[in-house]
């Protein structure tokens, strides 16, 4: 016993080191899995304040800019409805009553914070489970696809962009339906890459990419980007694919979290899954 | 007394203004400006290491939670408090630091400020990247991320140094 406390004694400086590491770095991995911890993120009441009186000076800058941006977007939608399209068959006629369900529903929101030149980088939005969002839902901007929800509070929650590690949401070429993982490989905040798409399919540069769909996060058809360069992997027969985002993180302000509202069925359906013993 | 105030406040002031200017300040190529181990190397030299640590891991943690770094910040700072000493004993004046406990950093010199806020700077930079990174496979991307973020950090540290805190004295 006498031994251990002197050799406590003598190592104390290293022990208390190694103990608050160890605290920093069991924080650093399960920080998204422990919710009582989340007064240490930015969708905590008091840091997100901060930040909202932050965005309350600057946001100011960049109305000029975000007008444009959604008044496009609404003359695109308005182009889209019933009232502008003139009717080409005029011999049959179209009963819509209940062969159409709605499937998404879109919460709009204001980006109070943002990075993207972090290795990973995350956002943070006013809108938390108050306003209905849960983890794991998508997010999109006017332009495209911005990111996934990371974590809620009650009145902001937090982003995790595209620019990240591991995004890993599925995406394809609209043109022939390839599809592949986003990854990021921190070059620059305009460009991600595509994994996975096999070196076997043909496609051309300058293609549209767009969600795939097929997680239920994103409604399928949300463009990305387009493809910007191409070429095939010397050791794997995959393309490696260059994506130039629609979505210009560096003066985003507006988004949309996207709620699937058949996202409980997904969800039980792919419980019922059995897990496969060979994969972990 | 009053030196806790002054602590607390160049606390406040490095913590406000890497939080809430240096975080967004992003100059590209993963250039990232951190200033905040300038309050660990001003913390008082004869400080013991644990108090130093503990204080460290609080700033490191409160610019955690406002930058969704999750205890990366509060890694890297707790790092840098406890090679502090090592370092300061490596790059200590002639007569040791006996003669200038009280009179501050101006006194021991620029070189001095070079050798071992630098050498702090650089341990700090690279442990934090790699801890943000966590692939071996990215190492060029993350010592070009510190060979260009030290510089930076060091001369932002000096302007802070000479804007807002005063010489004593005066």
């Amino acid at each position: 016993m006498r031994n251990l406390i002197a050799f406590l004694q003598r190592f104390r400086l290293f022990l208390v080191f190694i103990v608050l590491q160890v605290i920093a770095l069991t924080m650093m991995v399960n920080m998204s899995v422990y919710a009582n911890l989340q007064f240490l993120s930015t969708t905590s009441k008091i840091n997100a304040g901060i930040f909202s009186w932050r965005q309350g000076v600057d946001k100011h800058f960049y109305l000029e800019t975000q007008n444009q941006r959604l008044a496009r977007e609404n003359a695109y939608l308005r182009a889209r409805l019933k009232q502008s399209n003139y009717q080409v068959e005029r011999n049959t006629t179209l009963i819509e009553d209940t062969t159409y369900k709605r499937k998404y529903k879109y919460i709009p929101g204001t980006v109070i914070q943002s990075t993207y030149d972090k290795r990973n980088n995350y956002m943070t939005i006013d809108l938390g489970s108050n306003h209905g969002v849960k983890k794991g839902d998508g997010v999109i901007s006017t332009a495209g696809v911005v990111g996934i929800v990371h974590m809620v509070g009650t009145d902001y929650s937090l982003v995790k962009t595209v620019l990240s590690q591991n995004i890993n949401q599925d995406v394809m070429l609209e043109k022939n339906g390839a599809f592949g993982l986003m990854k990021w490989d921190q070059k620059s905040p305009r460009v991600i890459q595509i994994e996975g798409i096999s070196s076997d399919i043909y496609f051309k540069k300058w293609v549209k990419v767009v969600t795939r769909g097929s997680a239920g996060v994103f409604p399928k058809g949300i463009p990305v980007g387009i493809v910007k360069r191409r070429k095939k992997l010397e050791d794997r027969p995959l393309w490696y694919v260059d994506v130039l985002l629609t979505t210009d993180f560096r003066t985003i302000q507006q988004i949309y979290v996207v709620k699937n509202l058949d996202q409980e069925e997904i969800d039980k359906l792919q419980r019922a899954i059995p897990i496969d013993k060979d994969e972990d | 007394m009053n030196q806790i105030v002054s602590i607390s406040l160049r606390f406040l002031l490095l913590f406000f203004l890497q939080v809430l200017v240096l975080n967004n300040l992003e100059i590209g190529w993963g250039t990232y400006i951190m200033i905040y181990p300038f309050f660990i190397l001003l913390l008082p030299f004869e400080m013991g290491i644990i108090p130093l640590m503990l204080i460290s891991f609080f700033m490191g943690i409160s610019i955690d939670s406002l930058s969704n770094t999750f205890g990366m910040h509060a890694s890297a700072a707790v790092l840098v408090a406890y090679l502090r000493p090592f370092i300061f004993k490596a790059f200590a004046p002639r007569d040791g630091y006996d003669s200038v406990e009280t009179a501050g950093i101006r006194v021991l010199g620029f070189q001095w400020l070079i050798g071992t806020y630098g050498t702090l700077l650089v341990i700090h930079h690279l442990w934090f990247f790699m801890l943000e990174s966590l692939q071996l496979n990215e190492i060029l991307l993350i010592l070009r991320k510190v060979a260009l973020s030290v510089p930076l950090s060091f001369a932002f540290s000096l302007l802070v140094q000479f804007i807002f805190m005063r010489r004593r004295g005066e």
